[in-house]
């Protein structure tokens, strides 16, 4: 079970678990809400180096644009205009009894799935698992994207520009 | 260079490529000093006054002992600053602008990471320093920095966005996000360079790194008129050096970046040109693009914030949609 060799990116994949689920522990746990920001920004750098390790560039760096960059100073922002003091939550048993067993039963069925899952091997990306064999896997994605997945991907930028407004006119309502 | 990367992790490999990063280090650091001198000579020249002329022959050391004089100074932090946060921001401001650099290819064969996605690992990283900035600025308990901190955000995030999409002509043209390959796809003549077909995505470029750059006219976040210093104002010694440092490193990372994108990196403007070595012309492109920032430092007012805002949404963001649009159209129609 044990017989793992271990190279580069087996010791980066320990790495970037190590700040993953550090950075969750730490969101958790700590009392400041912009700390609890920086924290799941950590996360997401994490996470976006476990796609490097998959050879899947464009979602890693993706995911540093949108998640560590965007949504982290669009949180911190929104935190600064807020109160900051740090306040104790008051202690609830049963209610974190709870969450434990759905957060367990979700990871249980997440797990399942995963394992049952029969993942293809498909395209010419990592060929044979080679580091830097990759091809482009970019252009694919985009060549999926606007062939085979075009009616899902305007769908979700009507979607997208639907939310937009309509935080433009709540916010137009608010003012005046 | 690049090959190195492609190597095996071997740790003779991993030495070799820590010493390389160093010397990089050295050589940004270099570039850094002597732009500020740079700077202050031009500005000062364009003002009809001397500069610095003092430390040194021609005030080359006046940088080195303003430098020395901030490593040596105090190291404060303010009693009711997020202790932990203060002393992580600076850090997260600057290890971004250093890492941005490594996509960059200066000659066909001198380039470092030869990443498929080199442009948007630029702009990606980036924008972590707008977090290093706000983080700041928050941390240091104080209104002013507090300001400074939140106009740095508003900026880097509606700027962002129009850089972002002034880009997309470019990569359609060439097809390709990687740097390299997008010097490579320029032509040999100059008016084949990029920034000629693609003059509207070159434009809106130009201002929005302008403004990403947080330099005048759009130097808001440390509009020192209005805010004291900005979202630095608390910090001093080397972590406010970090700040500068990052500032000045995104000088030269933006410069690289455009002369990579638009004005086509190694190549020469003329092919019977081709003597010359790639470097040098890679170079004096280089060195045009950071003079025009500081030309332009000397010569225009500070925007106001609502002027700042309107013009990056209301103006550069659909021209820069505008640009992809009739890219595409165009490669639709005379390409395909």
């Amino acid at each position: 079970m044990f017989n793992v060799e271990v190279n580069g990116p087996f010791v980066a994949f320990f790495v970037f678990a190590a700040i993953m689920i550090g950075g969750a522990v730490l969101m958790i746990s700590l009392e400041k809400v912009v700390h609890m920001v920086v924290s799941m920004a950590a996360v997401f750098l994490g996470l976006a180096g476990m796609y490097v390790l998959l050879d899947a560039e464009f979602a890693a760096f993706v995911q540093v644009l949108i998640y560590a960059g965007a949504v982290s100073i669009l949180m911190v922002f929104g935190i600064m205009m807020t109160k900051h003091n740090a306040a104790k939550e008051p202690v609830r048993p049963l209610h974190e009894t709870l969450a434990a067993v759905g957060a367990l039963s979700l990871f249980g069925l997440l797990f399942y799935a995963i394992r049952q899952t029969d993942i293809p091997e498909t395209g010419a990306a990592g060929a044979g698992g080679a580091p830097g064999a990759v091809t482009d896997n970019t252009l694919a994605i985009g060549e999926l994207l606007y062939t085979g997945y075009i009616v899902p991907f305007e769908l979700l930028s009507v979607l997208l520009t639907v939310a937009f407004i309509g935080a433009i006119s709540l916010a137009k309502k608010e003012a005046e | 260079m690049g090959a190195w990367l492609n190597e095996s992790m071997t740790w003779g490999n991993a030495f070799v490529l820590f010493i390389w990063a160093v010397v990089f280090l050295l050589i940004v650091l270099g570039f850094v000093t002597y732009a500020i001198y740079y700077e202050r000579k031009v500005i000062g020249w364009m003002q009809l006054r001397v500069g610095p002329n003092r430390v040194g022959p021609l005030g080359l050391l006046q940088t080195v002992a303003d430098i020395l004089k901030l490593l040596i100074k105090e190291d404060t932090i303010p009693r009711k600053a997020d202790r932990l946060l203060f002393i992580l921001a600076p850090a997260l401001a600057f290890v971004p602008a250093f890492a941005v650099l490594a996509v960059i290819p200066y000659t066909e064969k001198l380039y470092f990471a030869d990443l498929n996605v080199g442009l948007l690992y630029y702009v990606a990283l980036s924008g972590i320093t707008t977090l290093g900035m706000v983080l700041g600025g928050w941390a240091s308990n104080n209104k002013y920095a507090l300001l400074g901190g939140m106009r740095s955000a508003a900026q880097m995030i509606s700027y962002e966005v129009p850089l972002v999409i002034s880009v997309v002509g470019v990569v359609l043209l060439s097809g390709s996000l990687n740097l390299r390959t997008i010097v490579a796809a320029q032509g040999d003549w100059f008016w084949q360079w990029n920034f000629l077909p693609q003059i509207i995505g070159f434009v809106v470029f130009y201002i929005a790194a302008v403004s990403e750059l947080n330099r005048t006219p759009f130097d808001l976040p440390e509009a020192e008129s209005e805010l004291v210093a900005g979202y630095h104002v608390e910090y001093s010694g080397f972590r406010f050096a970090f700040f500068m440092l990052a500032e000045y490193v995104y000088v030269y990372a933006i410069a690289a970046l455009t002369t990579v994108l638009f004005l086509g990196g190694w190549h020469p403007p003329a092919p019977f040109l081709d003597f010359v070595p790639g470097l040098v012309w890679f170079l004096l492109k280089f060195v045009a693009v950071v003079f025009s920032f500081f030309w332009i430092r000397a010569t225009f007012p500070r925007v106001r914030i609502d002027q700042l805002m309107g013009l990056g949404w209301k103006v550069l963001l659909p021209v820069a949609l505008l640009n992809v649009f009739l890219t595409a159209l165009y490669l639709e129609l005379f390409v395909k």
